[in-house]
Order: structure tokens, then sequence, then C-alpha cells
């Protein structure tokens, strides 16, 4: 039956294309396209379409939809004229498949029970391609976004600054815990200072996560300092009842680094007055 | 398995190379307390570098070494810790109950015993 359809759309090919781009231009999904584009995006599409009804198989339609996805995704053209690109080659090739056998019932059930699921299949190849696109570019987005969270700054032979801005959850935490621990093997570093003035709420995770980092930074060797605890995350940690004493806590960004370098024997002076 | 222990000038330089047994670690325990004695060893570097996994019999050996030798008049620095095994032991929970010096490596683990020995040296003294 299948091979049927493919002869059938073949034979009309002409016809049909006409009718698609007449109806495209019509429901404006054509809009400001050239009539070289237009006649490129249908030769895709009609390709892909009828390679499926003559083979079987899908995979042209999905190397279509992996195409027109990186195409939309990258200019921004929009989906719903893909969408509707393919709706309505469906249509017209429906109501042709009507016209030709209005005679012939039989044949005509038997048509549409074999072109119908096809169809929607094609379609639901298209669609998923485009939610898998788009899912593809938020999970970029967030390592993006996750790998900007922890930055580790090196600003002396062997100190670094993690200033850390934001809430922080567990999976962050571990995240942070694990890029400063790296970056400690690779820098040789043997203080740390952890900012936290852009830390809005300091509860018992974000502590308890602290203690923990400082511990697996002292296990490298490294020495770890927390600056910037605002007061009433001060006050809200000493209420908690977590054991903080093994922290070196300082005021702020300045007071840290001097006590680092007053720790590794820097010393920083000003040349003039 | 022979796991040979070194001696550079005052101290003594042990790397584990592979995994070891609880009898191994037995062993070496044993081997590393009576070189301290024998030569005088004023230091202990322990090198872990090669290890992946650390489990909580070892963590805790390692502690027992380093107070051992603390008696017996040897500092000890534990070095090569790797973030994944520092990961662990923390999660462990044996840090609470392990007052082992650490250091990134072999290098840092000399200059830290250096260091360790000097203000000791100097705090007797005074």
């Amino acid at each position: 039956m299948k091979k049927e359809l493919s002869i059938l759309f073949e034979s009309h090919a002409d016809r049909l294309k006409e009718e698609w781009i007449t109806e495209m231009r019509e429901s404006g999904l054509l809009a400001k396209m050239s009539d070289t584009e237009t006649e490129k995006r249908y030769t895709a599409l009609y390709n892909a379409v009828v390679s499926t009804f003559s083979t079987g198989k899908f995979d042209d339609v999905e190397r279509y939809a992996k195409e027109i996805t990186e195409g939309v995704v990258l200019r921004d053209t929009s989906v719903e004229r893909i969408i509707g690109g393919i709706l309505k080659l469906r249509d017209i090739y429906e109501r042709f498949i009507f016209s030709e056998y209005r005679d012939d019932e039989e044949m005509l059930y038997q048509l549409l029970a074999s072109y119908e699921p096809v169809a929607n299949n094609i379609l639901t190849i298209v669609t998923m391609a485009f939610v898998e696109a788009r899912e593809q570019v938020i999970r970029e987005q967030q390592k993006a976004m996750m790998s900007l969270s922890t930055p580790v700054l090196q600003i002396r032979d062997e100190i670094l600054v993690l200033p850390l801005i934001g809430t922080i959850d567990s999976e962050r935490a571990e995240q942070i815990l694990e890029e400063l621990l790296k970056r400690i093997v690779e820098l040789t570093a043997s203080v740390v200072i952890i900012d936290l003035t852009g830390v809005p709420v300091i509860d018992s995770l974000v502590a308890n996560h602290m203690i923990k980092t400082v511990q697996a930074a002292k296990m490298l060797g490294a020495d770890t300092i927390i600056t910037g605890i605002s007061p009433v995350n001060a006050q809200t940690l000493a209420g908690l009842g977590v054991d903080l004493s093994m922290l070196i806590t300082k005021n702020n960004l300045r007071a840290g680094l001097w006590h680092a370098e007053k720790m590794l024997g820097f010393k920083v002076i000003r040349e003039t007055e | 398995m022979d796991i040979p222990i070194l001696k550079i000038e005052d101290f003594l330089v042990v790397t584990i190379q592979s995994e070891l047994s609880d009898d191994e670690i037995y062993a070496l325990q044993e081997d590393i307390l009576s070189r301290i004695k024998d030569v005088g060893a004023t230091g202990l570097i322990i090198d872990i570098t090669a290890l992946d996994i650390v489990d909580s019999f070892m963590g805790r050996t390692l502690s027992n070494i380093a107070a051992t030798a603390e008696l017996l008049g040897a500092k000890s620095v534990v070095v090569g810790i790797r973030p994944a095994v520092a990961v662990t032991l923390v999660e462990l929970g044996i840090r609470v109950k392990w007052n082992v010096n650490t250091a990134l490596n072999l290098e840092r683990g000399i200059k830290l015993l250096k260091r360790l020995i000097e203000a000791e040296r100097r705090g007797g003294a005074s």
C-alpha cells in the first residue's frame, strides 16, 4: 500500500507542490521567503516524505528533522512554520487520496489506513526533534551557568579565592567542593578563601557543606578561610549549634586575604608614598 | 608484598603503590614503626598518590601510625590524597578523629615536616 502511495504522490508531484505553496502563502507561513527558499524547503520535506512511503523507513524523516531543527534553533525561524508546513502537506495529500479514489471505497479505506499512521509519525518525529533540540540548548545553558557560578580564582601563588554568589543547594555545594578540590591540586594551593558576601542565606545545610569542604581541602594540604558572613547569618549559625570551631573566619575578603598572606609569609608593601 | 621504606636524611618515606589487604596494612604498620625506632627518624611521610580508594580501615590505620610515630618521636604527614579520596574520607566522618597532618604532594610534605619539627624544637627550647 505504501509503495502505491509513493507512486501516486510522485506521479502528481508538481500539482501537489503548487497546491502546497499556494496554501502556505495564503496562510502566511511563507512570509518573507524567496521563491528559491520556498522551493528548497518544499523539496527537502517532499523527499523525506516520499522516501518514507517508498521505503517504509523513517531514516530520511529523522535526517530531515535533524537538519531543520538545527536550522531553526540556530537561525531562530519559527517552529510554527515548519510544523504548519508539514500539517498542510499532510492535509493536501489526504485530500488528494480522497479525490483520486472517491469511487473505490475499499481501496480508499486501505490507502488511508496505511497513510495516516505514517503521516502522524512523521509529524511526531519532527516535533520531538524540536523538543529535543530545545532541551539540548537548556541543558547546555544550565551547564554554563553552573560553571560560571563557581569561579575559583588564583590571586597569589598558593592562594585561591572562591567568591560565592546566590543561594547554595546540595547540588551546587557538591559541585563547588569538586571544583575547588580539582583546582587545589592543579594550582598546588595552600590557602583557600571562600567569600560568602553574595550568599543571602546560610542555613545548617550550607554550614555543613562548608565544614565538609574545609575538611576535604585540608586533606589536600590547603587551609580554608571563610569571609563575608553577614551579621544575620552569623546569628543564625550561632543559633544552629553547628560546631564551627574548626573554621577560620574573617570579617571580609580583605581581612581574609591579609590573613592568608600572613600564613604564607607574604608581605605586600606600597613602593611609593 | 614488601613495601619499600626509604630513608632520606632523618625522614622516612613510604610510597603505597597499590591497594593493600588488611593483613598487608598491619604488616606495613609494624615495618614502619620498627624502622622509625631503628633509624631514629624525626619525620615520616606516607605517600598515597596511587590510591584511588581509601576505606575506613586504611584511614584509621594511617591515623594510628601517625599517633604511634608521634610517641616514638617522629612527626608524620600523609601526602597525595586525591580529591575523590578526600571527599570519601570526609563523608566517612573520619576527620573528626583524624589528627593526621596532610599535604598536597611529597615536596609540600617535606616542607611541612620541617616546619613542624622546627616549631617543636623552638617550643621546647623556650
